[in-house]
């Protein structure tokens, strides 16, 4: 039997798409998933203290397997997906829930400094015990014959969110790379338990800043999933355009960090220049410059509702002519090219590994954006053929291709917008509701349990954890003065992880 | 303000005079931390840091080591786990040093208070010698609160505006 038919076989529960297994049917499915890569994308694996649940996305269609808790432990799903063990150590911290035969033990968020352990079981334990600087707790494998252990981070003097990165460096070249996260987690789990779907919303708002309205969007609509109410159509086109906003700010901000990490400063001051001249116009229409707080269950509450139109041409208008310059100045600048082009290819393996999508994974030749089958999308959204070997280079004009195909959807969407009028009003009924966005490192899902008019539960699945494993992996065998170039090249932030 | 403007006073503004710092202690060094936060504070520095904000002919320019730095920039709320980062960090940091509180979260938690995992902001752990409130504050935001620093002191400090300066010694950490 598939994996999926296995989950389907166990016992309905109220949501259709998610079905409560048996331990030994649990483990059937964590088998029949070691061989099962392509057709069930795994998309999170969660604890509520009672249970563990872990969520699929096969075309794009939750599916959800449910295992009840014994003696608080429960089968791994880690050997059969390894970025599972991102989601198995956070769990472990939270809730002190078990992953029996994990693949990696090492604590993700609890670095023995919080107030208890297990905060968010039923019964917590005592306050950590350790002072002073975190200690880096490295898995076996770093260590390396004749090589110096070395680090980077928390507090690098860069703008990101803190993690640290132990290195095993030799030569000037780093033979192993293992990441320690947790510095940012503020118990996001636990303020959205019992709080107001407006206070959720806010709080989806901040969860990540670069991806904030691709977070927004996705817990809206898992929201919106789990009450039975549709925005309609004018507020999910201001949606789509929002998120094509964001992609193309977002896009423009990262390739100028990765020119600035190499050295081309000059492509580096266009792109956030042109950035900025976007932002001018963006932002007193939309009320903020990192379109924070403007998606809401029920629609969009945006500052000028009735100028959504004219932003979606403003924007293509103020951006195309500073975009074909800048395509042109990052091909011809001296040098840059010849520098990211030898740097951080992904080995093929590792992505599938992973499971990573996005830009990342598209850039090396993957055909994964999940904008192809949402329901917003349908007619804007257009297949963009782009450099497939899978390198910094390739990243970044994979990432100017999309800021000119994302101008193409806002021209598209100028033409189609109608009036909108502000969020309606949900019925919140108990539920539970899932959604899924292409955001700007690739897919982001949420699942949102509502329970009495409040909001029970939210979990939510990013790109981050597989981002990070592919970032060790990619690190291996490059100079070790390139670990910011090589993390902002790939997308490494874990603002999000932290949660 | 504190000793941190009479630092500034004194090194940069000889005789109250408005003109440009001289000397090696020209540009103001900032040393940043996000001690938990969204990143959306982070955004907003690294947009100022980059054209077309004029921040280093402000005066300002960003550091990478504690060490060389004159302020030190905190966002975000403080964790528990960044505390100590953010404490070595400052001890790191050569006299006469000041501290930056960049947004709602650093000022006093902003949306994410006190829990199991996060102290909350610094406002009423340390001294703030500049605060930057906003969530975020946009870029020319921070820059206006940085270029207070060398603003002549005023008589009854503006708590009401957008940004506050304040800090009795200029002590943080």
């Amino acid at each position: 039997m598939t994996a999926a038919s296995l989950i389907r076989a166990g016992a309905q529960t109220a949501t259709p798409w998610r079905f409560e297994l048996d331990e030994l049917g649990w483990r059937d499915m964590v088998a029949a998933l070691a061989h099962d890569h392509d057709s069930l994308p795994f998309a999170g694996l969660w604890c509520d203290g009672v249970c563990v649940h872990a969520l699929f996305l096969p075309h794009g269609q939750p599916l959800a397997a449910t295992l009840a808790l014994d003696d608080g432990r429960y089968p791994a799903l880690s050997p059969a997906r390894p970025v599972s063990a991102f989601y198995e150590r956070a769990i472990y911290d939270l809730y002190g829930a078990e992953a029996m035969w994990a693949v990696d033990v090492r604590p993700l968020l609890d670095h023995d400094v919080w107030l208890n352990t297990a905060p968010l079981s039923p019964t917590p334990g005592m306050a950590g015990t350790h002072k002073g600087l975190v200690r880096f707790q490295p898995a076996e494998g770093l260590h390396a014959d004749g090589a110096q252990r070395d680090g980077w981070g928390p507090a690098t003097g860069g703008m990101g969110s803190p993690f640290h990165v132990g290195l095993a460096v030799s030569g000037g070249r780093v033979l192993g790379a293992q990441s320690q996260t947790g510095y940012a987690h503020r118990g996001l789990a636990l303020r959205w338990r019992g709080s107001t779907v407006e206070q959720a919303a806010r709080l989806s708002s901040r969860v990540a800043a670069r991806c904030s309205l691709a977070h927004q969007v996705a817990f809206s609509w898992a929201v919106e999933a789990a009450c039975g109410h549709a925005a309609g159509v004018p507020a999910e086109h201001a949606r789509v355009a929002l998120l094509e906003i964001e992609r193309i700010g977002h896009h423009l901000y990262t390739l100028a960090d990765v020119a600035g990490l190499a050295g081309a400063d000059l492509p580096a001051s266009r792109c956030m220049m042109l950035r900025e001249r976007i932002l001018a116009d963006v932002a007193p229409i939309v009320g903020s410059r990192l379109l924070m707080d403007t998606c809401v269950p029920g629609g969009v509450r945006v500052k000028q509702m009735a100028q959504m139109a004219e932003l979606c041409s403003l924007v293509p208008d103020i951006a195309r002519p500073g975009l074909a310059e800048l395509n042109q100045l990052w091909r011809d600048y001296p040098g840059l090219a010849t520098r990211l082009a030898g740097l951080g290819t992904p080995a093929a393996e590792v992505l599938d590994r992973t499971g990573l999508d996005g830009p990342v994974a598209r850039a090396a030749g993957r055909d994964c954006d999940v904008r192809r089958g949402l329901p917003a999308y349908e007619g804007l959204w257009r297949y963009t053929a782009g450099p497939q070997h899978g390198t910094a280079q390739d990243r970044a004009l994979l990432l100017l291709d999309e800021i000119a195909e994302s101008l193409g959807m806002l021209d598209r969407l100028a033409g189609r917008m109608g009036p909108i009028s502000g969020p309606g009003t949900l019925s919140l009924r108990d539920g539970e509701g899932t959604a899924r966005v292409e955001g700007p490192w690739g897919s982001i899902a949420y699942w949102v349990r509502l329970h009495e008019g409040r909001v029970a539960q939210v979990f939510y699945h990013t790109p981050e954890p597989a981002t990070l494993m592919l970032f060790e992996d990619t690190l291996r065998g490059c100079a070790a003065d390139d670990i910011a170039l090589l993390a902002s090249s790939l997308g490494v932030e874990v603002a999000a992880q932290d949660g | 303000m504190g000793l941190m403007r009479a630092v500034f006073d004194m090194a940069f503004r000889p005789g109250m005079q408005r003109m440009k710092p001289q000397g090696p202690g020209w540009p103001v060094r900032l040393f940043h931390i996000d001690t938990g936060g969204c990143g959306g504070c982070g955004m907003e520095l690294q947009a100022l840091s980059c054209a077309p904000f004029d921040m280093q002919g402000a005066g300002f320019g960003f550091v990478h080591s504690p060490r060389n730095a004159d302020m030190l920039v905190v966002t975000g709320p403080l964790t528990r786990a960044m505390a100590p980062v953010v404490q070595a960090a400052w001890e790191a940091m050569p006299a006469p040093r000041g501290l930056v509180c960049v947004g709602a979260c650093a000022l006093d938690g902003g949306m994410f208070g006190e829990n199991y995992a996060v102290m909350g902001g610094l406002e009423r752990r340390v001294s703030i010698d500049l605060a930057i409130p906003g969530c975020p504050p946009t870029p020319m935001d921070v820059l206006d609160g940085l270029r207070s620093l060398f603003r002549p002191p005023v008589p009854a400090p503006d708590t009401q505006g957008g940004v506050a300066a304040g800090g009795a010694d200029g002590a943080g950490g």
